[in-house]
């Protein structure tokens, strides 16, 4: 009995609060439409800033350059659902006159054929991927806090390392690092991709220039009420360094994503599905139309990701968080 | 009252201490990375560069005798590009460099405006970051390649070049802005400018998007009293959107150069004497000077902004 009791009142404070929600939608919804009438009045008046005529001029050479940067995408797009006749026509077009998902069913074909099951690539892209993105934001994060915020002896050297170790690109280091990945004994396995990532420079740095922004007042209310390091890391400077963080999470997904993994990787079971798909678009002109749905399937996917990110990244960077 | 103020000012000072050694437990896993796979790599290059490096193909490895200086003096006096290479590479980035910050900062005001598929434009801008996979360039090469008729790349420029109407007259109209008296530095400047605009336009992806954080940073108060103090756009940009970016302007500085010396000669020419004619020493020594220039464009760039940084916090 006094066990059914609370559940009765739990159910009728989930339907009150489920009304309750309703209602206060609904006034969202209200304020919403308010504002988005008033919204159109705000522009007309930033409008009178500036001539019709130089936003024309503006906006004609933001679409041109626009059209420098998605004419590959057009590109990749279109030929992938080329006939393989359309692909070799000569002089030849951008657009596609009779689409087909021949490539596709021939990219499926080829993978049906391939040594190891494909989905095994997916697992180690996917593992790959994940793991030394996340690896790297968190470790890249937590480092520059105190890099940011903190003044403690061997700082300004370790920032000057970090931007030295920058320059030092991977082509030129690939010998030592090769020999380090094997001192390890991390060899042929996940770790020998994964770790290195999580430890790069860049990321350490691009934090650290952001962190650097946030006002010192708000760690100090913090520990004015009693936080630790570690609570004013996690609740007031990661959530308000957001979109630096989530864009140094999309710039890492592409760089794991495009990592072939050729020099460290031996066994076929471990190799990520770029290794795969790039054996496909070597086949050359033979393998032209697999090699175009390859290469709009590894396009594809750090595109959506961005895309899924887009919105945090660029629409709300917290302004400063204070009220000034 | 004095003694006690003393007390807590003593007291905040060894907590303060104490936070601050907090922080090497921050970036302690970071660190021990770093040194592992980074600092080591680079002092082994720095080892290999004083060294012949000769692979020992019964015992699976390498040796190393030690060369002192050799390689250096091979480097500066006998190899025929290196020095070329170096400076065509560094004056790149001193024509790229700027034009990029510039380039970022303007399409991110621009992005940073209310106008409708805004989402999408932006997304549109971050592409080339995207879609710099070795597959995608692989498929855009064999794509020009069917483009010039199976011909390949190269050939096809070689031949585009030899018969190109459009460089006579461009090469007029140089001639004609030097006889104006327009200095031809300058000109010579404007035109790879000109040449460059599609490298530029793909390498400002995440300045862009830098920017853009940066610019929406700005608290909107600053505006607002611009506005209400009468100033123009014009004044606005110099007065209050320029020095609250500035910051980031250093950020994007350094970013750019980074990622233009990783893609340039320099760095080839180091790892295809490295993989392809297996001299590592010579490679190591390319690699380490290249470094050390670089380092040292940066430490006077960034120096020279720093001082003229405003630092609103």
């Amino acid at each position: 009995m006094a066990n059914v009791n609370p559940a009765a009142r739990n159910d009728l404070t989930a339907a009150e609060l489920k009304k309750a929600e309703r209602a206060a939608k609904k006034e969202a919804k209200r304020v919403a439409k308010i504002q988005n009438k008033k919204k159109p009045k705000k522009g007309k008046e930033k409008r009178l800033n500036r001539s019709m005529a130089g936003n024309t001029i503006l906006f004609t050479l933001m679409i041109i350059c626009g059209l420098f940067m998605v004419l590959p995408l057009v590109m990749i797009i279109n030929n992938c659902l080329k006939p393989l006749d359309e692909l070799y026509q000569f002089p030849p077009k951008i657009f596609v006159r009779n689409p087909t998902l021949e490539n596709f069913s021939d990219l499926f074909v080829l993978m049906n054929d391939s040594w190891v099951p494909f989905s095994r690539y997916i697992l180690n892209t996917i593992i790959i991927t994940l793991g030394g993105m996340l690896g790297h934001v968190i470790c890249a994060s937590l480092a520059a806090y105190p890099l940011a915020k903190h003044k403690f002896p061997g700082r300004d050297l370790l920032f000057s390392m970090v931007v030295l170790s920058m320059m030092f690109s991977w082509q030129v280091t690939q010998i030592p690092q090769y020999l380090i990945i094997s001192w390890l004994g991390i060899n042929n396995t996940y770790a020998a991709l994964i770790l290195p990532a999580w430890s790069f420079g860049m990321g350490l740095y691009l934090m650290k220039q952001f962190m650097e922004q946030l006002p010192d007042s708000l760690m100090e209310s913090a520990r004015l009420d009693g936080a630790t390091e570690w609570t004013i890391f996690w609740k007031i400077v990661m959530p308000n360094v957001k979109p630096a963080w989530l864009t140094l999470a999309i710039f890492q997904f592409q760089q794991m994503w495009a990592n072939t993994g050729s020099i460290f990787l031996r066994d076929e079971q471990l190799k990520p599905m770029q290794f795969a798909l790039q054996q496909i678009t070597a086949g050359g002109t033979r393998r032209a139309g697999a090699a175009a749905a390859v290469t709009f399937i590894i396009a594809a996917v750090p595109i959506t990701f961005f895309l899924i990110c887009q919105r945090n990244v660029l629409e709300t960077m917290t302004t400063s968080g204070m009220k000034d | 009252m004095a003694e006690g103020a003393e007390k807590k000012v003593k007291k905040k000072a060894t907590l303060l201490q104490r936070r601050d050694r907090k922080g090497y437990l921050f970036i302690l896993p970071w660190l021990v990375g770093f040194i592992v796979f980074y600092v080591r790599s680079i002092i082994q290059t720095i080892q290999f560069s004083f060294n012949t490096l000769t692979m020992d193909a019964g015992v699976g490895g390498y040796a190393l005798s030690w060369a002192g200086l050799e390689n250096y003096r091979y480097a500066f006096t006998v190899h025929p590009t290196f020095k070329q290479i170096l400076t065509t590479s560094v004056m790149d980035m001193v024509i790229d460099v700027p034009l990029i910050i510039f380039f970022s900062l303007f399409m991110a005001m621009l992005l940073n405006k209310e106008f409708k598929g805004r989402g999408l434009v932006r997304a549109i801008f971050f592409l080339p970051v995207l879609m710099n996979a070795g597959a995608i360039t692989a498929a855009l090469d064999l794509s020009a390649t069917m483009m010039n008729g199976g011909v390949s790349g190269e050939v096809a420029e070689t031949a585009g070049a030899a018969s190109d109407a459009v460089a006579f007259s461009l090469d007029y109209l140089i001639d004609m802005f030097v006889s104006i008296g327009i200095p031809a530095k300058l000109l010579d400047y404007m035109v790879s400018a000109v040449e460059r605009i599609n490298d530029i336009i793909r390498a400002s992806g995440v300045q862009i998007v830098i920017f853009i954080a940066a610019l929406q940073s700005i608290p909107s108060s600053l505006y607002e009293v611009a506005k209400i103090e009468g100033a123009t756009t014009y004044e606005t940009f110099w007065k209050v959107t320029f020095p609250m970016v500035m910051p980031h302007i250093i950020t994007n500085v350094v970013y750019t150069i980074v990622d233009s010396y990783s893609t340039s000669d320099v760095v080839e020419l180091a790892s295809s004497t490295a993989f392809t004619n297996f001299n590592y020493g010579l490679s190591a020594v390319f690699s380490l000077v290249s470094a050390v220039v670089t380092c040292a464009i940066l430490v006077v760039v960034v120096n020279f902004i720093q001082k003229r940084t405003f630092y609103y916090t």
